[in-house]
């Protein structure tokens, strides 16, 4: 090597070929058997077959007092305890949850979450661990429409059944503690299921038998205390209420927890989902009823006019209609989309007696068929010669399934109990897109067929007033969310507000901008002359305008919906 | 609300295949999850990783050492549990040990070895160039600039043998003089601490000790989240110990202490020399102990007069009552053990620090005895290996570069010149960035650390490694933000790839195995040292420097006759069989008890078998707050599931989940409210040497007037300062001068990988 050495003295770049060819055969040849060693592998061979052949888990001896010796009796079900002054906060639970089920790499079951309070002089910090509460009343299961939950007679378990599952992903909107997980690639929910395989042969939890400091341990509990402990509310401090769902896990603590004890992503409200197919499906579904009731309703109108001053029935012609019912259709279409498994969808009228979202299913099933008989009407009807004062009949089912589809809807959200998804604000929310919508498609279907041109001049006016007011309804009933902004504490609502003129502010400038000019300034520019003025492509480009910019503002409005809500969930750690 | 359904009794009055088609109870879907038997004395396992054989060993994070059951199919790792029968972790492990196979299939790792080419850009090259250029590039800086020119940067994340290969070939091969390791950023003054104390690096406890002292005072440790499974055997303690924590903030671990002792920052030397002076004016010390075991208490007793009660409260900011129980609680606990981490070690006095705990178990003759002793936990897996066997700091063995015996010694166990052996001692990691600084040090090798992360004053030391004239960087994983500066990489196996032991803070003697192939062309160190000798043209020096095996029994013969005796054990299948082995471990009148503790005898390793007392006049802060810098900044660990800079543990999603992504600063709510900062919001953070962006995390946990910003993000070492024990070499990353506003600019993206 001192050829090497004396040589790069002198110009480095040529000391590699010079030092090469000696230097390098015998380098390579060590490489390659160095390789081929690092590709061997050897530690079984060393090692294993000293390592134990015992069928018994020998982990058993630390967790046999963490379990239950006997199943539970009547009256009385399993559940978590959850020792709060063991819990360290090491997270060793949610990676060993992680590992001994096998989840999928970004999968995870447990979480760790953290609650902060207390005073300079004493301040407290505290880890909490938490899965699912295997709950008396379990808000996933009554919310599923295919009954993919099954809560086990005798441990009270609630078991996702992943088969049964397609992938609506209502339950992880239900659940108040965020437990069921979507999985996108699989196309279902997945969830805690107490580990009751490893129960029922006398194996703990992944969780118990992995936390360092015995803070879980499965217990018995009786169900009548689970309910009389969820009265008092004493659940976990800035948990959701237990009342809804009766969650049966125990926290215990020695410690008095002060009373300023908050989660650690109190402050940080966040964006949630958007799930845009929910939101073509609700703002559409809606946009159709209320297209439907308008044109009813107009009809009505018109046949009483009729009727007073002419024998000729009149009709609307087909168009408001089969638009009503094509937009109904990709609604529906919409719906199944956002399904994990869509081929499964003939499953979801399974739950009628206890999921909304089944009956909503049903209700817009019913209401999509009779809009179906009701568009074609003035075909078929003659042709089958059946009387046509029938159709009106058939128009009150069109409107009365559609409406209580709508409610359905509301319901759907309402469950969740979530503050931004209230019943009455979702309800004004809801009926007013089912309002504002349904007028502005009429508005734009008559103004789109010249034959029409006399009942657009006539009740044009009308439906511009109309929707101006559908819209100022709107409008207000959205922006109410805002006062909340003046809570003197950090309410849910406020924290909505919040998100809405802070991360989705713009989104909520284009909502508003939308409904202006869709719902106001359009209309009222239409209505500052008599119709018959406006020549029909300038009514035909005003209505159009008017009723894109509606949709768009509806659309908005619902993905605002979405993604400004503030689910209920355990209380979590510092935000990522 | 409904009642619950109970969809069987619906579906059970259905013919089966119409009931399996409106309701599927199993399926595919349930298969995938389907738990089984998974033997070997497993319990169930998931069915799609059941293994065909197991086999332990420890893990490759921290010094803990737990035991890791790997899972094998086909002779290859597919998971791994805790070991319930290893001694150290009883069949628990934190996330970091459950995920750690998860990080070695990462796709930024080091797969081929990666040279800059002239547009500046890494690029694939072969072993043969790579190695060609490393070692023609050191030669010649070598050539120019002699044996000074060229440094290494080690670690104390791999194998003692490797670390000793590494060492000789370094220093005895390859003729150079310089190295350090990351251990001086952990570990340095624990060791200097105890070297001077007891005359040797020898942390004299056992883990069992947590759970049998009475009183446990952790100092500058919050172990419920550094060393989870440690405060898994203090949470088995089934004396109802007082626990005593000593931190400025309240830590997971002070939660769960009896006593949280809330200093001011920088004030513990003056608490502890208070607390000495109490103890000896009531004369509640061990007056046999100190007479027959140790030296020079009359001139520490003298000297901690000047710590009188007043003295103490007014520096630290404690009541008289915390003061009073504290004291007591030692005079009146039969075992009191003291534990600290890096709240003392990284610290500009820290080995006074730890010396002064020193002290006070050796004045109240709490060591050597069940639940005792002043006890450093040690940070990485291998710190300890580093200390004995690095040959960076000692020669091998806790030997002495300097003594002509030492060297006499290990020239002769080697069978090579004694010429080869340097005369001088190496610079300390701080002195080797100096030197480049001044163009002393022209070559570096960084081998499994990240040093343009972790070091203090990090924009300082990432412009002063760009000056190198060859940098080249060891390591698994090529985007670490060193090898991002690196001239060459070279691809590393890591932990599970390759073969070594380690040493953990007990002194216990682990085992790694392979168990899985390292990707590419991917090396294990060992095998890296050994071609680079083969390369350098030294390599028939260490013709029996075989194996990882066969370098153990080299350290063996180093160990035998010092205080870290192994040389009693067989080899690697004994140490595999009996769980570890705490040295020492002599080859007559081995202890076989697998749990060992040092000093019951009351021996000390100086020459006259004393334990010493050492201390000095405690020093201000050398960056006190001031106007323009009002707050303290504290560093430290974050979570359970964050290693260091994060090299391996950002590697694991479900870790990531784990720990918040950007990074962020804890501020009390009176500071934050003062400052119009809401919680959550952007802050900006400034010391005299950088600047970072961080979210605001408001919590009453840290004390007004003082900040924390974890250790594990990129940019926290933007801010820390360049200060030193004086003993240790140590840098101080716990207390620098910092100012805090807030940031209403575009929201940075988090800089660590």
């Amino acid at each position: 090597m001192s050829t090497t050495v004396s040589s790069s003295r002198t110009s480095p770049p040529q000391v590699e070929a010079v030092a090469a060819t000696p230097a390098v055969v015998t380098l390579r040849t060590v490489i390659d058997d160095y390789l081929a060693e690092q590709k061997t592998m050897t530690a079984v061979d060393m090692f294993s077959r000293w390592h134990e052949t015992t069928t018994v888990p020998v982990q058993a001896r630390y967790y046999k007092s963490l379990i239950p010796a006997t199943p539970p009796a009547t009256g009385e079900q399993y559940a978590f305890e959850v020792d709060l002054d063991r819990c360290s906060g090491c997270k060793a639970c949610v990676t060993a949850c992680h590992t001994l089920n096998g989840l999928d790499e970004h999968e995870t079951w447990r979480d760790v979450g953290l609650l902060l309070g207390g005073t300079t002089s004493l301040p407290v910090i505290q880890h909490v661990t938490t899965a699912c509460h295997h709950c008396l009343e379990p808000a996933c299961a009554i919310a599923c429409p295919v009954d993919a939950y099954a809560k086990h007679p005798v441990t009270g378990i609630v078991k996702h059944l992943d088969d049964q599952c397609f992938g609506c992903q209502y339950c992880t909107l239900a659940c108040p503690y965020d437990v069921p997980k979507y999985h996108a690639d699989k196309g279902i929910v997945r969830k805690c299921d107490m580990c009751s395989d490893r129960l029922a042969v006398g194996e703990a939890p992944a969780c118990v038998q992995a936390c360092p400091h015995e803070a879980i341990r499965i217990r018995t509990v009786a169900t009548q205390q689970v309910i009389d402990d969820c009265e008092s509310q004493q659940f976990l401090p800035g948990a959701p209420e237990p009342q809804f769902t009766l969650p049966t896990t125990l926290y215990k603590t020695a410690r008095v927890f002060p009373r300023n004890l908050i989660p650690a992503d109190y402050h940080t409200p966040k964006r949630e989902h958007a799930h845009w197919s929910l939101i073509w499906m609700l703002v559409l579904t809606q946009l159709s009823v209320g297209a439907f009731i308008a044109e009813f309703w107009l009809t009505s109108q018109l046949g009483s006019l009729m009727s007073e001053t002419s024998t000729e029935v009149v009709s609307l012609g087909s168009v408001p209609g089969l638009t009503a019912l094509a937009l109904g259709l990709i609604a529906i279409g919409a719906a199944t989309l956002h399904l994990g498994r869509p081929n499964l969808a003939f499953r979801a009228i399974i739950g009628l007696r206890h999921s909304w979202l089944s009956r909503e299913i049903v209700a817009f099933g019913l209401f999509a068929k009779l809009a179906a008989l009701y568009a074609t009407s003035s075909w078929w009807m003659p042709w089958l010669d059946i009387d046509m004062n029938w159709q009106p009949w058939l128009g009150l089912g069109v409107a009365v399934s559609g409406l209580a589809g709508v409610l359905c809807s509301v319901m759907i959200y309402d469950f969740t109990q979530r503050p931004f998804w209230n019943g009455p604000e979702t309800t004004a929310k809801f009926l007013g897109t089912t309002a504002v919508l349904g007028l502005a498609t009429l508005f734009a279907t008559l103004a789109i067929t010249s034959a029409s041109r006399g009942q657009l001049i006539e009740q044009g006016p009308l439906l511009c007033r109309l929707i101006v007011m559908a819209t100022v309804f709107k409008l207000l009933s959205e922006m109410r969310v805002l006062w909340h902004l003046r809570d003197r504490s950090n309410t849910t609502q406020r924290r909505s507000a919040q998100l809405l003129v802070g991360e989705l502010r713009s989104t909520l400038g284009l909502r508003v901008v939308a409904a202006v000019l869709g719902g106001f300034v359009i209309p009222l520019l239409l209505l500052s002359q008599p119709m018959s003025v406006w020549s029909p492509e300038t009514l035909r480009m005003g209505a159009l305008t008017c009723g894109g910019l509606l949709l768009l503002g509806e659309l908005t409005e619902r993905f605002l919906f979405f993604s400004a809500v503030i689910a209920n969930r355990m209380p979590g750690g510092l935000s990522t | 609300m409904t009642a619950t359904p109970t969809p069987k009794s619906i579906w059970q009055h259905l013919p089966q295949p119409l009931a399996e088609i409106l309701h599927a109870e199993q399926g595919p879907l349930t298969r995938e999850l389907l738990l089984a038997p998974g033997q070997f004395g497993l319990g169930k396992v998931p069915a799609k990783q059941a293994p065909d054989a197991t086999t332990n060993m420890v893990c490759g994070y921290c010094a803990t050492g737990c035991g890791l059951k790997v899972h094998m199919r086909d002779g290859e790792a597919i998971g791994l549990t805790p070991t319930t029968q290893y001694p150290v972790n009883l069949g628990m492990a934190c996330p970091k040990g459950w995920e750690a196979l998860e990080v070695l299939k990462a796709p930024d790792r080091a797969t081929t070895p990666l040279l800059r080419n002239p547009d500046g850009r890494l690029e694939p090259v072969d072993w043969e160039t790579a190695l060609s250029k490393m070692v023609a590039e050191f030669q010649r800086l070598k050539a120019e600039s002699g044996p000074e020119s060229v440094a290494f940067l080690s670690t104390g994340q791999i194998p003692t043998e490797e670390m000793a290969l590494l060492g000789a070939v370094f220093k005895f091969g390859m003729g150079f003089v310089h190295c350090d390791s990351n251990t001086r950023q952990c570990m340095a003054t624990a060791a200097t601490a105890y070297k001077q104390s007891f005359g040797f690096d020898a942390p004299p406890y056992t883990y069992a000790d947590f759970e049998e002292s009475d009183a446990l005072i952790f100092v500058g440790s919050n172990i419920c989240l550094a060393h989870p499974i440690m405060w898994e055997r203090v949470m088995r303690n089934k004396r109802r110990p007082e626990i005593i924590v000593v931190d400025p903030r309240r830590t997971e671990t002070a939660m769960n202490a009896t006593q949280h002792l809330a200093i001011q920052p920088k004030s513990d030397l003056v608490l502890f020399y208070g607390i000495a002076n109490q103890l000896i004016e009531r004369g509640w010390i061990d007056h046999d102990f100190i007479a027959a075991h140790t030296s020079g208490f009359h001139e520490f007793a003298e000297f901690v007069r000047q710590f009188p009660v007043d003295v103490v409260l007014e520096r630290t900011g404690l009541t008289s009552e915390q003061l009073e129980r504290f004291v007591t609680t030692i005079h009146e606990k039969e075992r009191v053990s003291f534990w600290w981490t890096m709240g003392v070690n990284q610290s500009y006095e820290g080995t006074r620090v730890a010396q002064a705990l020193i002290n006070l178990v050796l004045m109240t003759g709490n060591i050597g005895r069940l639940g005792t002793g002043a006890n450093s936990i040690t940070g990485q897996c291998n710190a300890m290996g580093s200390r004995i066997f690095g040959n960076a700091t000692n020669l091998f063995g806790g030997r002495d570069f300097l003594n002509a015996d030492d060297r006499q010694d290990i020239s002769s166990m080697l069978n090579i010149p004694v010429e080869t052996i340097p005369q001088q001692n190496s610079l300390a990691y701080h002195e080797i960035v100096e030197g480049i600084l001044r163009g002393k040090i022209r070559g570096l090798w960084v081998i499994a650390t990240n040093s343009a992360h972790s070091w203090i004053n990090q924009e300082h030391f990432r412009d002063v490694i760009d000056r190198l004239d060859f940098l080249v960087v060891q390591d698994m994983y090529s985007t670490t933000e060193t090898a991002q500066q690196a001239d060459l990489v070279l691809p590393a196996a890591g932990w599970g790839e390759k073969e070594g032991t380690v040493i953990n803070s007990e002194r216990r003697i682990g085992l790694f195995k392979k168990v899985a192939k390292a990707p590419g062309q991917a090396l294990a160190d060992f095998y890296i040292i050994k071609s680079v000798a083969q390369a350098w043209g030294c390599g028939e020096m260490f013709a029996e420097w075989t194996s990882p095996e066969a370098v153990f029994r080299i350290l063996q013969r180093f160990s035998a006759g010092r205080p870290c005796d192994f040389s009693g054990i067989e080899g690697y299948r004994q140490i595999d069989e009996a769980g570890g082995i705490q040295w020492p471990y002599p080859s007559t009148e081995a202890d076989d008890s697998t749990e060992r503790r040092l000093f019951a005898e009351g021996q000390f390793f100086h020459a006259d078998g004393r334990a010493k007392f050492l201390f000095d006049p405690p020093r201000p802060m050398p960056e006190p707050p001031t106007e323009e810098f009002p707050f303290v900044l504290l560093t430290g660990r974050g979570t359970a599931s964050q290693w260091h800079t994060q090299t391996r543990t950002a590697k694991s999603a479900v870790l990531r989940k784990l720990y918040p992504q950007a990074v962020y600063v804890e501020i009390h709510p009176e500071d934050a409210r003062r400052l119009k900062i809401s919680p959550q919001s952007w802050v900006e953070v400034s010391s005299q040497r950088g600047t970072l962006q961080a979210r605001a995390f408001v919590s009453p946990t840290v004390q007004p007037g003082q900040v924390f910003i974890p250790m594990h993000y990129a940019e926290t070492n933007r801010l820390t300062d360049s200060v030193f024990d004086p003993y240790s070499k140590q840098p101080s990353y716990k207390a620098c001068a910092v100012r805090v506003r807030p940031w209403s600019g575009s929201v940075p993206s988090s800089r660590h990988s």
